[in-house]
Parts: C-alpha cells; structure tokens; sequence
C-alpha cells in the first residue's frame, strides 16, 4: 500500500517511531564513536604513562646493560592484560630485553620514531628512556585492542537495549498521544460520511479541543447548520407549495362542482321549462285551428290573417321549444360510445340528405376515406347532418360544393381534425364566436331557408361531449370550413 | 608455561656460554675491556648517586671523579669526559696522596693501594665522597660501591649505609642491580 493511503492513525505512529528510532540511532550511534574516540586517547594516555613508568624504572638496568634487571621490569608488565609485547632498546637501538604474553608475538628489531599510535596490530609506543637529560635508550609497549572491542561490544549492546526499549515506549506513547490529532480527524470524516449517506443535516461532530482541528470541525458544523438550515427552508417551501396546489385543487373542485351543478339545474330548469311548456302551446295551436276551421264564415279576412300568424307564432314557438329540449337533453344524457365508421355515418347522412342536395345541385366531394373512431353514433351523424345542412344552406352560390374530411396527417399526430368545408356566404371574424350561442341568427327569420339557430350550439354541445373542439376559418364571400375533434387533445 | 620457563632458563644458559666463550677467547684484551666496562660503570653511578648541595660551590662546578693509585682505565674513563652529568661537566683527577680527599665527588681506589685503604677510607671518612674499588675485601673495610666479577661480567656490591653516613644517597635503582647489598639479605 503506498505511504498516502496509510490511514493517518498509522501514519502519526509511523512518524512518531521514526523520528523516535532515527534520533535514538543516530544519538547511539554518535556516543559509541565519541566513546570509542575518547576510550581510544585514553588508552594512548595509559600506554604512555605505563611506557614512562617502565622507563623510569629501566634506566639503571639499561645505563649498567643488565638483561636480567631489564628482563623483570618488563616481565611486571605481565600484570596488565591488554600488553600483548614489550621492549627496552638501548640508545644504540640494540634490544635490551624483551616480553612477550604469548610465544611467537615478535618485537620490532630497532626502535621505530617516538609516540604512541594505533597500527594493524594494536596500540604501539615507543617511549625515550632518559637519565639526568640525557636519552639513554627506548622503551616499546604494544596493547592489543581487547579492551576497546569489549567496551564498544558493552556500549552497542546498552544503546541497542536502550534503543528497543524506548521503541517499545515510544509505540505505547504514540498509539495513546496519536489520538490527540487522529480521534478529531476520525471524527469529522465519520460525522461527513454519515451526513452524506443519510442526507442527516442535523448531525454535528464532536469536538475536542481549541486548535486547528477545533477550528476545523467549529467550521464543519457551521457548514452544516447553514445546510441545515436551507434544507428545512427548501422543505417548508415545498411542503407550502404543496398545500397552495392542493388548496387551489380543492376550490377548483369545489366551484367545478357548483358549476356542474348550476348547469345541471339549469338544464332541469330548460327542460322542465320547456316540456311543461309545450303542453299549452300545442292546445293555443289547436284552438286557433279550430277557430278557423269552425268559424271561418264569421271572420272576414283580416280576422283569418291573424288567426292564421297566431297558429304560424305558436307553430314557430314549438319548434324553438323541441330544439331547447334537444339541447338540453343532450347534457343530460348519456353518450352511447361505440367504435364507429366515419365513412358509414357520412354516407347515411347524404343518403337522409338526398333530395336536398338533389334540388340544390351540390357537388359532395370526400377526398378521402374517413377513419374509425371512438363515439356516439346518432350524435356524431347530427354534426355530420347539421354542418352540411348549414353549408348547403348559407350558400348563395350556383355551384354549391361541399367537402369533407381529414386534415392531413392529423390520424398520427394526436387527436384527427375533421372539417366540413363549403364556398358558401362565409362569416365575419367578429361574429366567429355567436355562431355557436344558442338561438342566435346572423340573418333575418326567413333568409336561407330560416331555422331556430340552435343548430351549431347542438354541434358544439355534442363535441364538447365528445370532450372535443370546434373552431372555424371563414371570411365573407370566401366560404366556411368547420373543424372539430372528437377526443381529448393530446 | 613450564615449558616457557624451561626454555627461558636454557636460553640463559646459552648466553652465559655464549659470554664465557667470548670473553675466554679475548684473552688478552680482557683486562682492557673489563676497565672499559668499569669506567662506564664508574660514569653511570654519577646518575644514580646524590651528594649534599654543599659539596658543589654552583650549579655548575663540575662532578671530580679521582682516580687514586696507578690508574687501570687507560683512555677508557677520560673519553667520559666530555660528557656531562646533571649539567654538570666531569673532571678526571689522578692523586696520588691523599692531601684532601673531599675535594673529589668520587673516589676510586686502585688496586695498587690494596694494602693503604684502611687509611685511605679514614681519610674520607664523613666526608661525602662516593667510595669505588675493585678489591674484595672493600666493603668490609668500609668502602660504598665494590666492582665483583660474576662469570666474566662486571658487577658490584654496595653498602648503602655507609654512603648514607657519609651524606650520599644511592638510588634504588642502582641497589636493585647490586649483586650484593651489604646489610640486605
């Protein structure tokens, strides 16, 4: 694993042993070679004073040449362990006498330069002898390193104790102290983890202290609050959007319901109104028949004339009646959906059409074959009859043509637009919308052909039923074409 | 270790032949060589001896070494002469009588004057004068440093009490090489 992925618990204690290990061993290391380095002077000091001391007791055994007197001063040297040879030279250089701790050790054959140093074979001094000022002769001593290699031995092992001990001291101190900076740490990125994973901006790391690391989860938790805080906002915005949609749904609802409600009276009231209505009206109208038939001696012409616009009146008034009757009884009923054929209903509309069509001379023209839909097949056929009616009829035209059919490519894109065209009259724009109110009649009472004006509004009633539309291009003289859908629009 | 000491004491042996074979075969130089010896003897026991301040009139008033009778050192004891001792030069004297023996630091004694000591070392008696012969009976007459023979090497015997009554002290050093050293075991 490389060293950045580490986690920081183990990175800290990492740090802490290395920075322990690398100062012990290099404070370790530095006092063995001090050490050795001092023990090394103090050996050439001893040598040289034990060489000085083996000369001051040599000078009358070197002034008189006696080897035997030489022979044991230096064999006192025996007692001192590290002295592996020794040597007396006289001021000529010839050896005087020697010692030697192990046979075979050999003595250098003349006196080299005085001093003492260290060499391949230990430490080597060649001391002068002197008498009364004058040099007399040469002492040489050799000391093995035997000393020197147990203490370093002594001192590696006690740094080498020294240094696992405070390893292992270390280790315990650092994976105790290393919480100090690692727990906060921890901390926060356990807090940030469980913040995110459980969108929880209520949590908050603790902390644990006024350093950099307080400061930071101070910081982290600030963060938090002010999210905390936009959250909820954001919630409580929602949750009262929310509340206002549903508000607005419910009296929408509630006035939808009124609506439909006062339509449906209304409707009663019309229907009612008008059924209750036709009863006197048929008697007024046969009253006024029997009148003429049963007194038509007593009345002079004037008396017939009027009696005759009574009975045409209430005639009128009952056609007006049938037709409130049919409009309201088209909001009242229930549409008989079926699947029918356009093509089918058209064609029985013209064949019911056919003598008027006859007498009018009016070219039909379906240009193509119209589709299947879902509808009620009576009140569909009423659309079909009344537009074409109206066509033929607001038509001043010698050649009257009619078309019907569908607007192109409208079965693909949602719902079909079907259309009834004429080259009739045609109807300015600003009475685009009255066409379709009831009983309403842009032309005089016996202008094409008369009629009660509830036609378009029956059309309407009958797409909107269908939950459809109707609309209408027209322009004076330029003909009228009618569309309509008959299924929700898409 | 035996065996080291074994060794050590068959190499001694050897060398003490060895010095007997050559000094038998130098005959006639013995006697020349054997003064040589004593005359750097005679020079190395002014290193080993101290005398009273008072027998020097300054630091540096040269150390007497007197020779008394016939004078067996030939050339030997002079060539000593340019050395110096302590800083002090050395001066050879040869007396014949005894007209003031303390003017002399050391005193050597011929052989030829065998039958006078007694009155020699009467003479010098408290007097600090370091006292050196080669007659065997020296010491006893109350001489201080006597040269032995001992296998055909020079030795000498000292009577370090005598020296002492006289105001010379003798370093152990030099005691520690004495063959013998009168009043010690």
């Amino acid at each position: 694993m490389p060293l950045r992925n580490v986690p920081i618990r183990q990175k800290l204690m990492l740090i802490a042993l290395v920075t322990t290990g690398g100062t012990l061993l290099f404070a370790g290391a530095a006092l063995i070679f001090f050490n050795a380095e001092r023990f090394r002077q103090e050996m050439k000091v001893d040598l040289t004073t034990l060489a000085q001391i083996v000369a001051q007791n040599s000078t009358a055994a070197l002034s008189f040449r006696d080897r035997t007197a030489a022979a044991e001063t230096l064999h006192a040297l025996s007692a001192r362990q590290p002295i592996v040879a020794a040597g007396l030279y006289e001021k000529n250089g010839r050896l005087l006498a020697g010692y030697q701790r192990r046979p075979g050790v050999k003595l250098p054959p003349r006196p080299a330069r005085d001093g003492v140093d260290f060499g391949a074979d230990g430490l080597v001094v060649f001391h002068p002898v002197e008498l009364k000022g004058e040099r007399i002769g040469t002492v040489y001593l050799r000391s093995d390193l035997s000393e020197l290699t147990a203490r370093i031995e002594v001192q590696a092992l006690t740094v080498g104790t020294v240094f696992l001990a405070s390893g292992l001291a270390a280790l315990l101190l650092s994976s105790r102290l290393q919480r100090l900076v690692s727990r906060p740490i921890l901390d926060l990125s356990q807090t940030a983890r469980a913040v995110s994973e459980r969108q929880d901006y209520s949590l908050r790391a603790a902390k644990r202290g006024g350093d950099e690391l307080g400061q930071l989860v101070d910081a982290f938790n600030q963060m938090l609050g002010q999210i905390q805080q936009r959250d909820s906002a954001l919630q409580e915005a929602k949750e009262e959007l929310e509340r206002r949609v549903e508000e607005r749904t419910r009296e929408l609802a509630r006035r939808n319901e009124e609506l439909h409600q006062s339509n449906k009276e209304l409707d009663d009231f019309a229907y009612i109104a008008s059924h209750d209505l036709k009863e006197p009206l048929r008697g007024i109208h046969n009253f006024s028949n029997f009148l003429l038939e049963d007194y038509a001696d007593k009345l002079d012409d004037e008396g017939r004339s009027k009696l005759e616009t009574l009975g045409r009146l209430s005639r009128r008034m009952e056609t007006l009646i049938d037709s409130l009757l049919q409009f309201s009884r088209l909001g009242r009923v229930d549409l008989a959906m079926d699947r029918v054929d356009l093509n089918e209903i058209v064609a029985g509309v013209l064949d019911s059409l056919a003598i008027t069509l006859q007498e009018e001379k009016v070219e039909v023209r379906i240009p193509k074959p119209l589709p299947k839909v879902r509808a009620d097949r009576a009140r569909v056929g009423e659309i079909f009859a009344n537009l074409i009616v109206n066509a033929v009829k607001y038509n001043d035209k010698p050649q009257k043509r009619v078309e019907i059919g569908m607007k192109n490519g409208s079965l693909s894109a949602g719902s079909p637009v079907f259309y009834v065209r004429d080259n009739g009259i045609g109807i300015p724009e600003k009475h685009h919308d009255a066409v379709f109110r009831i009983f309403k009649r842009l032309h005089g009472r016996d202008k094409f052909g008369g009629g009660t004006g509830a036609g378009l509004t029956i059309v309407k009633k009958i797409v909107e039923r269908h939950h459809g539309r109707i609309w209408l291009e027209s322009s004076p003289g330029g003909g009228t074409t009618f569309y309509f859908t008959l299924q929700e629009e898409t | 270790m035996a065996l080291l000491r074994a060794s050590q004491k068959a190499l001694r042996l050897l060398l003490c032949a060895w010095g007997l074979a050559t000094s038998a075969a130098a005959g006639a130089e013995v006697a020349a060589s054997e003064y040589a010896v004593k005359a750097a003897f005679l020079y190395n026991f002014t290193k080993f001896v101290d005398w009273p301040p008072r027998v020097f009139t300054d630091e540096r008033s040269p150390l007497k070494i007197c020779v008394l009778g016939a004078d067996p050192f030939g050339k030997a004891l002079r060539s000593f002469m340019d050395e110096e001792v302590g800083g002090r030069r050395l001066q050879l004297l040869r007396v014949d009588t005894l007209n003031n023996p303390a003017a002399c630091h050391v005193l050597f004694v011929s052989r030829s004057e065998r039958d006078r000591l007694p009155q020699i070392l009467a003479a010098v008696r408290g007097a600090p004068v370091l006292t050196v012969a080669d007659t065997p009976e020296f010491l006893d007459d109350g001489g201080m440093v006597n040269f032995v023979l001992e296998g055909g090497k020079v030795r000498f015997e000292i009577d370090p009490e005598a020296a002492e009554r006289s105001g010379i002290r003798i370093s152990s050093k030099l005691l520690a090489l004495a063959r013998h050293v009168k009043g010690r075991p």
